[in-house]
């Protein structure tokens, strides 16, 4: 063993830039795990800026389409509206029925318009659910912590 | 290698290091300088979330078939961030042309120049519909592609120029429903607020909860993007086509009888649902900001519930109720009418002043006897007459979800304003004043077997995605099914023996008429009336309770000349509306 170690302290005598190229490497390897590192956080990054972007898009989207239905709720109340109705029922050639021509008979099941429905009543199942799962919002820490104390704890859901 | 070589190396080597250390060393150092953190601060503060008061969408209101009475359309705020404008003069005229906004004060404002600090941006007009928009920017597209034909030249531009939508308060019906309705002040965008029926009444539940959020800017930070649920909306008892009717058959009835108003109530007896409410003058609510001119003061918005007055025979109805129930008369019970009747040292005269000879309690109703019913009154006492009238309301507001209803208060034996006489008058009317509503509301527990309805328009609130729906609530049964049975069989009775102008043929309508003076300072002017009518039918299974009221009707002074017509028109309508058959035939259905 001591004889080995002779025979590399005399090589690296001899040339010492072997010393320097081992220096140069170890330099070299920091540099890429560096750059593998910052590159992934960039990347990382960039996905999240677009996104994010792209939720902004999207809310905005939302707000236009919200404007939108309500104004075509709007026009379709002002096109059926009683006024335009009478209007456009008289240039059909359509009149008002008077009290002595409708004719009436039982039709069996029938109980009647329905009054307005527009939404489902209340219920049980009124509890908001999350519109984003915890993988999508969690941390890198965040996820590995919860995903350690699973097996720790099976009273943890670590699965997402 | 030489050794002064490697010495230069050396000496730039730590020379490079030295720079690379000291740029390192001041990278860290502006990062925390004092400079470094207020700037910081500044950029979240300014940049990283934008902090503005979100309105949610004021939520919107429907007939009880689910059509749209009150929404929200879209339009824009057009203005001009001086920071970006290269033309003011092409600003200026699309603005003049366009806008129809006054092209020199245009210029003015847009034309002065940025200057830091200063105003950065002009609103130019606000409520501007989607065409208008759509002109402006194909316009400022054409300008964009312009290009100059010598060097120096100044194009038209539109840059500078923007427009932010929003949504504004809209009544496709316009004015149909406007007395129960009300309005929204959409012009005011920050205070604006209902006024007047449901309008005001639901203010906070359709408008919302407006918050003050931060909206980010980061897209780092975009999970934190508030949402702001609108406000609810709201399902009314109403049927727009039986209000519709209602309105034009109040219009007409005003104009052919030259009466100053004419409100028109219809009630579903059963629930307290009213189906329809007219009352003049109407307002076009997109147009809200006439409401002066509409309405000069003291005009009452909706004088169904906003005015009390006296309201006459029709009163008679529920006198002759209570003493039915009270067991005090049937309608068989005799009674001579001399023309006159001495009470608390007045005289009570018939409304012809003549004596109408032996008489049932039918015949009384039927010839609208004031002299009968005072007796009537005295048959009760006055302890239990004012029981009964406390009983069905009078004296008390209906509590309608209507914003602005009124009460003129019930006086008693032992108040101050109450004398002997008063139990006379009030018999037949007199002396008493009443809404519209309280008056229907009060019928309406004739027509449903003693039960008196909580008289509502809401039919249910759609909120956060659920509908809850109203439950119809008794709020009184001042008198027995036995009772509210007799009472409308009499009527009905009463009403064919007149061979009244309020029957409708087919059907069967249980009903009073009334015509009462109207007390000025100096005492009642004889020349001025109001004419009423209270009817409901079909007399065997009421669906439906009307009340009509004709305010100072010129054509004629007597409710059954002015306004049992009314009733019959409205019974027509109703019926097709409601799809109610012909009583022999419906009954035919039934057996079937």
């Amino acid at each position: 063993m001591a004889a080995i170690t002779q025979k590399l302290e005399q090589a690296y005598r001899q040339a010492p830039w072997r010393s320097q190229v081992q220096w140069s490497g170890m330099f070299l390897i920091f540099l890429v795990g560096f750059v593998m590192i910052a590159g992934l956080y960039l990347s990382i990054s960039a996905q999240a800026a677009t996104a994010g972007l792209d939720v902004q898009d999207l809310q905005v989207q939302k707000d236009e389409a919200t404007r939108r239905t309500a104004d075509l709720r709007n026009q379709l109340a002002y096109l059926t509206s009683d006024s335009i109705m009478a209007k456009r029922a008289k240039g059909m050639g359509f009149k008002l029925n008077r009290i002595d021509e409708p004719t009436y008979l039982i039709i069996n099941g029938y109980s009647g318009r329905n009054l307005a429905n527009l939404a489902p009543p209340p219920g049980l199942d009124m509890i908001p659910a999350p519109v984003l799962r915890p993988a999508y919002t969690q941390s890198l820490w965040e996820w590995l912590f919860q995903g350690v104390l699973s097996y720790s704890d099976p009273s943890i859901g670590g699965l997402q | 290698m030489n050794p002064s070589t490697f010495f230069r190396l050396r000496v730039m080597g730590i020379l490079l290091s030295t720079v690379g250390a000291l740029v390192i060393f001041q990278i860290v150092r502006i990062q925390n300088s004092v400079s470094a953190q207020s700037l910081s601060a500044d950029a979240v503060r300014n940049y990283d979330y934008e902090e503005r008061k979100i309105f949610p969408e004021r939520g919107s209101i429907f007939d009880r078939w689910g059509r749209l009475l009150a929404g929200n359309k879209e339009v824009y705020e057009i203005g001009v961030d001086i920071r970006y404008v290269k033309n003011p003069a092409s600003i200026a005229e699309i603005a003049h042309n366009v806008l129809e906004l006054d092209y020199d004060t245009v210029l003015k404002n847009v034309g002065q120049g940025y200057v830091p600090g200063e105003l950065e941006y002009v609103v130019l007009a606000d409520f501007v519909p989607l065409e208008t928009i759509n002109a402006i920017s194909e316009t400022k597209e054409n300008y964009k592609r312009l290009t100059p034909n010598k060097k120096g030249e100044k194009l038209p531009s539109l840059e500078g120029l923007l427009w932010t939508p929003h949504l504004q308060r809209s009544y496709p019906e316009n004015a149909l429903a406007s007395n129960m309705i009300g309005f929204f002040s959409y012009r005011d965008r920050d205070q604006g607020r209902g006024y007047f029926g449901v309008e005001e009444k639901y203010n906070d539940l359709l408008a919302g909860s407006p918050i003050k959020v931060k909206i980010p800017r980061n897209p780092y930070k975009v999970r934190e993007i508030p949402t702001v649920p609108p406000g609810a909306s709201i399902v009314l008892t109403i049927d727009k086509d039986i209000q519709a009717s209602m309105e034009d058959i109040a219009a007409k009835a005003m104009k052919r009888n030259g009466a100053t108003s004419v409100t028109i109530v219809v009630m579903n007896p059963k629930t307290g649902e009213i189906l329809a409410m007219a009352s003049t003058p109407n307002l076009n609510l997109n147009e809200y900001w006439n409401y002066g001119d509409v309405f000069p003061d003291p005009t009452p918005y909706n004088r169904a519930v906003g005015q009390t007055y006296e309201p006459g025979s029709v009163f008679k109805v529920l006198t002759m109720a209570a003493a039915i129930d009270a067991g005090a008369v049937t309608p068989d019970t005799p009674f001579l009418d001399t023309g006159e009747v001495l009470i608390g040292g007045y005289t009570i005269y018939n409304w012809d002043r003549n004596a109408w000879g032996p008489q049932t309690m039918t015949t009384c109703m039927q010839h609208s006897l004031n002299v009968c019913l005072t007796w009537v009154a005295q048959q009760l006492g006055p302890t239990r007459f004012y029981q009964y009238l406390q009983a069905f309301g009078i004296g008390r507001k209906t509590n309608i979800d209507l914003a602005g209803e009124v009460n003129f208060p019930l006086a008693l034996p032992g108040d101050g304003n109450w004398y002997p006489i008063n139990l006379g008058t009030n018999s037949f009317g007199q002396g008493v004043a009443a809404t519209p509503l309280q008056m229907i509301t009060a019928a309406s527990a004739l027509a449903n077997d003693g039960k008196m309805m909580a008289p509502h328009i809401l039919q249910s609130v759609v909120e956060n995605g659920r509908q809850y729906n109203n439950t119809p609530q008794v709020i009184g049964n001042p008198i027995s099914a036995k009772s509210a049975r007799t009472i409308t069989t009499l009527l009905a009775k009463s009403l064919e023996e007149e061979a009244s102008d309020s029957l409708v043929e087919g059907y069967r309508v249980a009903g009073k008429t009334g015509t009462a003076e109207i007390p000025g300072p100096n005492g009642y002017v004889s020349n001025l009336t109001n004419a009423s009518f209270v009817g409901w039918g079909p007399a065997d299974d009421p669906r439906f309770v009307v009340y009509i009221w004709l305010e100072k009707p010129k054509s004629s002074p007597w409710g059954s000349i002015v306004a049992a017509p009314v009733f019959s028109q409205v019974v027509q309508s109703l019926v097709v509306s409601m799809k109610i058959p012909p009583d022999n035939i419906r009954l035919g259905l039934v057996q079937k």
